[in-house]
């Protein structure tokens, strides 16, 4: 178990990341947080995505494998998609869920987009 | 070391025959509580506390001394009650110290506009560290806000990364 003056270190660096509108945090968040083994940081990162609810950030969570919605944790995939849920503007995600199931080359991927698309509809 | 169990406190209290014997009491008896105590009858065996406790070791069971336990237990929060307060009382005299410092920068008038500059910079900083709140200063950690202002991408992905690392290292 990580110390937790850690745990809280990563929450606000991630959190921080997620509220700076430098676009260049995306990356940062997509080359640090969304590839790390640890779940809980990878489920941190995904929400700091979707919380951002940009074109860039919220392709990263929704149109890429093992990432967001399409992580291999449940957990991380199912608080991505609760996270979606929330947005007060659905708009982006929306049109981000619509290109990954028409032109995403990866099947689960395109399935997935699908059912939060559909879950997205009916909230 | 008298046997204090309930049954046999109450045997040796109303079964007077078994302990207790009579003695002859003559005119020149000079115990003053003789005739009141026991009637005259003197306790064979001891019926009470034995005297002979360590003394060292703390008895709970005193009423006394629970007491004086629960009071130094109080004794303790108000010292560090007292701590509180002075360390408030502090905060809050270089708190005015430096409003008052404000307001005299303000009504006086300092010509020399870099002397003037830099002790605006300075109470500046000053209103800053006092705004913190004192956690953050004791804990001198990552705050969101610091991260969310951040311009130095290269820095704010340095630190993430070394952050993270810490915790993957940790697990």
């Amino acid at each position: 178990m990580a110390d937790k003056k850690i745990i809280k270190d990563v929450t606000n660096v991630i959190e921080g990341l997620g509220l700076n509108p430098n676009p260049e945090t995306i990356s940062i968040l997509e080359d640090v947080g969304t590839n790390s083994k640890v779940d809980a940081i990878r489920e941190m990162t995904a929400r700091a995505l979707v919380k951002k609810n940009i074109p860039d950030s919220l392709k990263v969570v929704i149109d890429n494998k093992g990432k967001g919605i399409n992580d291999m944790s449940t957990v991380v995939a199912m608080s991505t998609i609760n996270e979606l849920l929330s947005l007060q503007d659905k708009s982006e995600a929306m049109k981000i869920l619509e290109n990954t199931v028409e032109n995403n080359s990866d099947e689960e991927v395109r399935d997935n987009a699908r059912s939060v698309k559909a879950l997205m509809a009916l909230s | 070391m008298a046997n204090l169990s309930i049954p046999s406190i109450r045997e040796r209290l109303f079964n007077t025959s078994k302990h207790e014997k009579t003695t002859q009491r003559n005119s020149n008896n000079t115990n003053p509580f003789a005739a009141s105590s026991f009637k005259g009858n003197v306790l064979t065996a001891d019926v009470f506390e034995s005297s002979n406790k360590n003394n060292n070791q703390i008895n709970f069971t005193g009423k006394l001394k629970a007491s004086a336990l629960v009071g130094s237990i109080s004794g303790i929060g108000e010292r560090f009650r007292n701590m509180i307060e002075s360390a408030k009382a502090f905060g809050n005299r270089i708190k005015d110290n430096v409003v008052n410092g404000w307001n005299k920068l303000n009504n006086i008038e300092i010509s020399f506009a870099p002397a003037k500059e830099k002790a605006v910079s300075m109470f500046n900083t000053v209103k800053e560290t006092l705004g913190t709140s004192v956690t953050d200063l004791i804990s001198s950690g990552i705050s969101v806000k610091s991260v969310a202002k951040m311009d130095d991408m290269t820095a704010a992905r340095q630190l993430a990364t070394d952050k993270i690392a810490l915790w993957e290292a940790s697990v």
